[in-house]
């Protein structure tokens, strides 16, 4: 990557590294300082929306006051609406947020995102096939079908990327995520040509929306999503030796090839969870890794613990901005998730820290 | 002691010293002719002579290929004006102008990738990134959305949707000579928020305009005429000659600022030069065609392919781009019951190809 190289080795320049802060320190305070936002993007998830209930009533409920919480109205807004909307904000940034770390340094890309291992075109696909073929047009039935179609595109990509001589190049993986991504695309397109009204259902679900989330949707998703994040974690140290090149990771004892597919794994099943719940959002695994990586360096735990933190705080904060935005009515969350992270990225690219971010490429 | 830079060329000796050590590089052949000399890259142009051929055969087919099934002799015939009237009618107004607008844009899509990709030293760097697709894209929705029949507007909004999103991009990331990794993470950003800003109106539009903005963003030649067809070809004739020198140029990328320097180019002036030529290329196509799938990222890699790893293949991304389109629209034409959009073929069957690429490893690189 010789742009990024050429970009680090200027700014390298023009700051005298004589004094560098401790890293360790920084990072600390960025963790503590994203978890007490989540905190309170919660409080206020949970406090915030439409519906004749105010936030003072809201907040009265959520302390306890006796009276707020034999109202049944509130009870309703707090438990019933809000609360599932703000676990499945949670889960969703989570989730992206790990997957778009972990994919971004298996591929040694920084502009890998989830979408790329086909995930989410192989759920929009099963989406439009659940819904021309069998009915399928229930929010929970849609969920399975985005589900089972991502992962099974995950699980494709996967096979492709793992056969060969070069299996789990990064190269590899990264061209056959784009090149199936691009087919069940294609395929989608050919069968929305030709029925017009379940091209009406799909683009509302592909504009994405954590609005009308059920508990008993969230549930089962629980399970898979601390699997691919407990893999991920698991991950981080053999992620890191790869960072030193492959040849260097198997001087360390690492099967380089076998360690991506691994991580790609767990990407897949990620990134699967969170389309399944709030449609193919695949812009925030990028922008987190990216904002975490200029915060972290090379460190690859503190990469992804922070990565998943940026990106729930941003995915609770769009979605709570959908509410207000257009009140009374709801934005896209991933048209808000696009105004703010827009902006964001523009401004992560152009400070000064974007130097360390692009020389991982 | 003579300056290097102002000492005359004919200070050194025409032939080769003896014993003089060999600085050809390995796949290339000199050629001399008095004075003159030219580095023939033997392998890439063997692809171009294969690539060719290709090309005319698959055009051949594009003219022919119709539901109804039309004869070599039809097409001739039709061709020259001497078969029946519904024939050279349908060869001459309706399939030759839109074979040839396919061409066009298979070629400046090719070739805009071709450059990003070496820009960003990245083969998933495509012109989308940098804001063509959704700039040319909002383009189209907002006068879709402003018209009153829903119809997709004239094909010259893509590219000055296209070229306003790039100028936001480079504005963004603070000049495009800075760092091409900067301009593509900018744009990336960039090109969300105005993809945001077209799902909304979409969001907001009735099933008619959605359903004719999607017809378009699949990206089809439907209908694409000489209209379309002659400004398309005088912009790239304009366009083209400079990317393939800028091209040559992009060779210097594999080495960093102060060494380009001192070889005597300004590296940030070629890269911008690259982007602009990369977006006005990207943006004529997709205003052409909609944002047709995949041919900017498959054609370079292909091209790569077949020209070897030391070269910026630009010409053979121009030649497959060109025959990938072609062979996307016959077959669209003639593989189902109903035409199909020839986006939809190439992000259909171009996946798998891409990938049977892939799975046979690359002998002389030894490269996935």
């Amino acid at each position: 990557m010789s742009l990024a190289q050429g970009g680090r080795r200027r700014s390298a320049g023009s700051r005298p590294p004589e004094h560098p802060p401790p890293p360790g320190r920084s990072i600390h305070r960025a963790t503590t300082g994203l978890l007490l936002l989540l905190v309170a993007l919660v409080l206020l998830s949970l406090v915030i929306g439409t519906g004749g209930s105010p936030v003072g009533r809201a907040w009265d409920f959520l302390l306890g006051d006796p009276a707020a919480r034999a109202d049944a109205q509130i009870r309703l807004a707090v438990m019933d609406v809000r609360l599932p909307r703000t676990l499945a904000a949670l889960l969703v940034g989570t989730c992206l947020g790990a997957a778009g770390c972990l994919l971004q340094a298996a591929t040694r890309n920084p502009l890998a995102e989830t979408g790329l291992l086909g995930v989410n075109s192989g759920a929009a696909f099963a989406v439009v096939v659940g819904l021309t073929s069998f009915g399928a047009d229930s929010p929970g039935a849609l969920l399975v079908w985005a589900l089972a179609g991502g992962m099974a595109a995950g699980a494709v990509v996967l096979l492709f990327a793992g056969s060969g001589r070069t299996a789990g190049s990064p190269l590899r993986l990264v061209l056959a995520g784009s090149a199936l991504g691009a087919t069940f695309h294609g395929c989608t397109s050919y069968v929305l040509l030709g029925t017009s009204s379940t091209f009406d259902t799909y683009r509302y679900w592909t504009i994405g929306s954590l609005a009308g989330v059920e508990i008993s949707d969230l549930v089962p998703l629980l399970p898979l999503a601390a699997l691919g994040l407990l893999t991920a974690l698991l991950c981080t140290r053999p992620l890191s030796a790869l960072g030193l090149g492959d040849d260097g990771a198997r001087s360390l004892g690492h099967h380089p090839g076998r360690i991506r597919l691994v991580v790609t794994g767990a990407v897949s099943l990620l990134a699967g969870c969170a389309v399944a719940v709030a449609g193919p959002i695949a812009f925030l695994g990028l922008l987190a890794p990216y904002a975490a990586r200029a915060l972290t360096g090379p460190r690859m735990t503190a990469q992804l613990v922070l990565s998943a933190l940026i990106a729930a705080d941003i995915m609770l904060l769009a979605d709570i901005l959908a509410r207000i935005v257009i009140r009374p009515w709801e934005t896209p969350v991933s048209v808000l998730l696009a105004f703010v992270g827009g902006p964001l990225l523009v401004w992560i690219a152009r400070s000064s820290k974007l130097s360390t971010a692009g020389a991982e490429a | 002691m003579t300056d290097p830079t102002t000492a005359p060329a004919r200070h050194f000796p025409e032939a080769p010293r003896p014993g003089a050590v060999d600085v050809t590089p390995p796949d290339s052949t000199v050629l001399r002719g008095g004075t003159l000399s030219w580095l023939l890259p033997r392998r890439s142009v063997l692809a171009a002579a294969l690539l060719l051929p290709a090309v005319v055969v698959l055009t051949a087919l594009a003219v022919m290929a119709s539901s109804t099934g039309m004869s070599l002799s039809d097409t001739l015939s039709g061709l020259l004006g001497t078969g029946d009237p519904g024939t050279v009618m349908i060869v001459r107004d309706f399939r030759l102008p839109r074979v040839f607008a396919g061409l066009m844009v298979g070629a400046a899509l090719g070739i805009a990738g071709c450059l990003t990709q070496t820009l960003a030293g990245n083969r998933l760097a495509t012109p989308d990134l940098v804001g063509v697709n959704d700039g040319a894209t909002a383009a189209v929705v907002a006068a879709a959305a402003g018209s009153t029949t829903g119809m997709v507007g004239a094909w010259w909004l893509g590219p000055i949707g296209a070229v306003a999103a790039a100028a936001v991009v480079v504005l963004c990331a603070g000049g495009a000579g800075s760092a091409g990794y900067r301009v593509l993470v900018t744009g990336i950003g960039v090109s969300t928020f105005i993809g945001a800003v077209s799902d909304l109106i979409m969001s907001r539009e009735n099933d008619n305009t959605a359903g004719g903005v999607f017809l378009w963003a699949v990206g089809s030649l439907n209908g694409r005429d000489w209209a379309v067809g002659t400004p398309l070809a005088l912009v790239l004739l304009l366009l083209v000659p400079l990317a393939l020198a800028v091209g040559h140029r992009l060779q210097l990328l594999r080495f960093d600022d102060d060494v380009a320097a001192s070889l005597g180019v300004d590296l940030r002036r070629l890269r911008a030069v690259a982007l602009a030529l990369a977006v006005a290329l990207a943006g004529t196509a997709v205003g052409v065609g909609g944002p047709i799938a995949f041919v900017a990222l498959a054609a370079p890699i292909l091209a790569q392919r077949l020209a070897g790893p030391t070269r910026v293949p630009v010409t053979g991304s121009a030649l497959t781009g060109a025959a990938l389109i072609a062979a996307a629209d016959a077959l669209g034409r003639v593989a189902a019951p109903v035409e199909l959009p020839v986006g939809v073929v190439t992000s259909v069957l171009g996946g798998p190809f891409l990938l049977w690429v892939l799975l046979r490893p690359d002998r002389a690189t030894g490269k996935a």
